[in-house]
């Protein structure tokens, strides 16, 4: 029989083998909710700490990835969430509809170029920024899916909710990331906009044009959320036995307000 | 599968989550229906562009090397 403290010398190693290989997704997601290093290293380090603390509580067999995960974002509501956030509403039907018409215009440009000329002057940091201007419930199921790979399922576990608001979550998210991007894109007037006929300007004329249009769009990095009171029903087809996830209750919590 | 219904899925088309018939049936609407190819293969271009952009920040050497430390240190 091994004395306890070698056992858990032991487990300390064990936990290290199988926490470790997650260390770089962990910080990545960590560094684009805190959006600093030094906050997005203390939070990996203190869910490292937790899961250690809990890893006997860790079920064999399911996803310990997705497990780890769960913990980071309870760490992160925990410690980070509540101080801020007075989040403005905003109309996601409004935007959708400007989308639209964005992407309809431009949609044979987008797929026509093959070396995506439109986006090659964009810069990471742009693409960063638009990450950042999504609402944070947005933003988390976008890196989740988009970059972590999770299924809708294990997105649904880590975040805790259902699978149909992961699901709905995951579309706006998308959408209003792409919209940011393409409207970067018409800044740097490689498409064209909405209802902006091309025109001759004086110079003049054109740096007023430009400001005006900026001063009228919301600020960017601005947290905002969509409007509560929209009932859409975006996934009807979620419960289809097609669909190879199972859509549980919608407790609709989908666009709450915190 | 209606026009409407189509862009309502295409990022779960995208993603490969939907049963083999909901994915079946998007393919043949885009066959016959050029504005809907067109737009689906839009989403599909913006969103090789974004992973590609956003991709991943591994952990700083020092964090792991603290890690580690702190592990063993709580183990003892
Ligand atoms: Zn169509």
């Amino acid at each position: 029989m091994k004395s306890a403290e070698v056992q858990e010398h032991e487990q300390g190693w064990d936990f290290e083998r199988a926490a470790m290989p997650y260390v770089d997704s962990l910080y990545n997601t960590a560094y684009r909710m805190t959006r600093n290093s030094e906050d997005a290293e203390d939070l990996v380090q203190e869910t490292y700490l937790k899961a250690y603390k809990y890893y006997d509580k860790f079920e064999e067999g399911t996803n310990f990835k997705a497990w780890l995960f769960k913990i980071m974002k309870n760490t992160f509501i925990n410690n980070y969430r509540k101080k801020k956030l007075t989040p403005h509403k905003i109309d996601f039907s409004e935007i959708e509809e400007s989308y639209e018409r964005v992407i309809q215009k431009n949609a044979p440009d987008l797929i026509r170029d093959p070396e995506s000329e439109i986006f090659q002057d964009m810069m990471d940091a742009d693409v960063k920024r638009a990450l950042d201007s999504l609402p944070h419930d947005y933003k988390m199921v976008v890196l989740l899916a988009d970059i972590e790979g999770f299924s809708y399922k294990e997105i649904a576990e880590i975040l805790d909710c259902p699978v149909g608001t992961v699901m709905s979550r995951l579309y706006r998210g998308r959408k209003m990331l792409e919209r940011t991007l393409l409207d970067y894109a018409r800044k740097y007037g490689y498409i064209r906009g909405e209802a902006e006929p091309a025109k001759m300007r004086s110079r003049k004329d054109e740096t007023k044009g430009r400001k005006k249009k900026d001063d009228a769009k919301p600020e960017e990095g601005e947290a905002v959320e969509p409007d509560d009171n929209e009932e859409e029903v975006l996934f009807a087809g979620a419960d289809d036995e097609e669909f190879e996830f199972e859509v549980e209750d919608e407790e609709d919590e989908q666009f709450e307000i915190e | 599968m209606l026009c409407d219904d189509v862009r309502r899925v295409v990022y779960f088309f995208l993603d490969g989550s939907m049963g083999d018939r909901k994915q079946s049936e998007f393919r043949s609407h885009l066959d016959d229906c050029p504005d809907c190819e067109t737009r689906t293969a839009a989403h599909r271009r913006l969103r090789e562009f974004i992973r590609k952009r956003l991709s991943p920040i591994g952990a700083p050497e020092h964090l792991k090397i603290r890690l580690s430390a702190s592990l063993h240190v709580s183990a003892e």
